[in-house]
């Protein structure tokens, strides 16, 4: 365990190498923030609501999902891909090490280092702008939030993963991931809620991995779900969870088989 | 000038061959481009139909932005591609060969190899804000002609972002970052800046120049755009392309020629 535990504290100082780059990907990400923030502000209304959303409810959940974005979707699995490519899968086989919690384990250093400056960045941003916010009070659906959020960070694991995989048999994986992360803009609810969209659309939605990234976490903070709707989107992302699981192993067994170590 | 557009044909057809050598990779780019392209326009659609209009402006009207906005991004790109290998050449000590070659350094690092990927976008950009402006209210001569003249001034200021970043890449080697953000801050400017509250419309017209190069074309198409803020623009636009002239020509004296 300890040395998972070194390789996301290597992580963490990884980042911390190219101090400049960290400092500009964290203005970017503040830049983002803002740029759906005002969107937002400039078409809600100030009374009533806007698509079944208050203000307040509304800027919660913009406001959260820069909060769940760096718990779930911050990660350096990414790279796995250019790992099979480049020959570097090779020297991981002959480690006593599981290739699947190495990466898992620097996920976490990455998530940690997010965390920490998005939470310090909020802060910041709630002083300046003091936006309505809603303070959700109920402990039993923190608690289901923070279960789902897990779940969520999971399930991005096993999709960044797989899409890594895709280099066992193609050395093009930037461009899949490309659009991977232009169709999870949108599916996973970071640009609105899900729920304004037409009803068939969004039941479709409801039936995908995606929509449990940051939609449907967030909706269980806002109250705006009932328990029997969260446990049907808790068990659907569980499903979800233990196939992609499953499909990874498969597809690794099957990769791996594949493997020529080009490259080294 | 002949021997430059030379120059610039020649590394964008090589260019062209370099993005095609993977037609699958390319397919996917274009493809992802597309549907966020779509999907943008799907969310402006569905706003629309709950708030009848956005801070103000029909839906014609934010369409004709979002076009104008992406047309600009677009083109942009497509010329300026190889600003974003710049950082490669800087830490590898590449941009050497650049500077012993008889051409200006600027003129290779900012227009040394073109887009391909970019043209279908341009094409698309054009259709919708033809469709956009066919729905808007008629539009006089003189308004397209303050249309171009702004256009013209938004590739400048365009232009001198990208040699700001070339700038920065050389003092401290960072580029990636850089030209991402600047990616960022123009998203601002996919709506008219005008929804923003102040003091950051004021902050992003005026200080960091997106609104007049993303909102003031589009508004001056609309006729909504005074006089007056067209000269500002154009005074701004020059501004700012001889502050980054001087910044670069100060970058070139730091060079160090790394790892060579």
């Amino acid at each position: 365990m300890n040395k998972y535990f070194l390789v996301a504290k290597n992580t963490w100082e990884e980042m911390l190498t190219y101090r400049l780059n960290f400092f500009m990907w964290r203005v970017r990400v503040i830049l983002q923030i803002l740029t759906l923030y005002f969107l937002w502000l400039a078409v809600l209304p100030k009374e009533g609501s806007l698509l079944g959303y208050s203000q307040p409810q509304l800027l919660t959940y913009i406001l959260g999902t820069a909060l769940l974005n760096s718990i779930v979707l911050s990660s350096r699995s990414y790279a796995v891909g250019d790992d099979i490519n480049q020959g570097n899968l090779s020297h991981f086989l002959l480690l006593p090490m599981n290739y699947f919690l190495y990466w898992f384990a620097k996920d976490l250093g990455d998530k940690a280092m997010n965390i920490f400056f998005a939470i310090f960045e909020l802060v910041v941003l709630f002083v300046i702008l003091h936006p309505p916010f809603f303070i959700q009070t109920n402990l039993i659906l923190i608690f289901l939030f923070a279960i789902s959020s897990l779940i969520a960070l999971g399930l991005y694991f096993l999709l960044n993963l797989l899409l890594g995989f895709i280099g066992f048999w193609s050395p093009e994986t930037w461009a899949p991931r490309f659009i991977f992360v232009t169709l999870l803009g949108f599916f996973a609810g970071g640009l609105f809620p899900l729920d304004i969209l037409p009803k068939p659309v969004f039941t479709i939605l409801s039936a995908l991995p995606f929509n449990y990234l940051l939609y449907f976490p967030l909706k269980i903070y806002l109250g705006q779900l009932s328990i029997f709707q969260i446990i049907i989107g808790i068990s659907v992302s569980v499903f979800w969870l233990i196939a992609l699981y499953k499909l990874l192993a498969v597809v690794w067994l099957r990769g791996l088989r594949r493997y020529t170590a080009q490259g080294i | 000038m002949k021997k430059y557009i030379s120059i610039w044909l020649k590394l964008s057809f090589l260019s062209f061959q370099i993005a095609l050598a993977s037609r699958f990779g390319a397919a996917l780019f274009l493809f992802g481009k597309v549907i966020r392209f779509g999907f943008f326009l799907i969310f402006l659609f569905i706003l629309e139909a709950k708030t009848k209009t956005i801070a103000g402006f029909s839906l014609w009207q934010i369409i004709f932005f979002f076009a104008t906005f992406n047309l600009i991004d677009s083109l942009t790109q497509f010329f300026l591609r190889e600003v974003y290998r710049f950082r490669s050449y800087v830490v590898s000590g590449s941009f050497d060969l650049i500077l012993t070659k008889p051409i200006s350094p600027l003129y290779r690092s900012l227009f040394g190899g073109s887009d391909i990927l970019d043209i279908p976008m341009l094409i698309l950009s054009l259709g919708f804000m033809f469709v956009a402006a066919s729905n808007l209210p008629s539009v006089s001569v003189f308004n397209i002609f303050l249309f171009f003249i702004l256009f013209i001034n938004a590739m400048v200021i365009a232009c001198a972002f990208h040699i700001l970043v070339l700038s920065i890449g050389i003092l401290t080697t960072e580029v990636d970052n850089t030209i991402m953000l600047y990616r960022d801050i123009t998203q601002m400017g996919r709506l008219p800046v005008d929804i923003y509250k102040a003091p950051v419309d004021s902050i992003i017209t005026f200080i960091i120049p997106i609104g007049i190069m993303m909102t003031f074309p589009a508004k001056a198409f609309m006729g909504i755009l005074s006089p007056g803020f067209v000269l500002l623009a154009i005074c701004i636009g020059v501004i700012f392309l001889f502050v980054s002239i001087k910044l670069w020509n100060f970058a070139l004296t730091k060079y160090s020629s790394a790892s060579s």
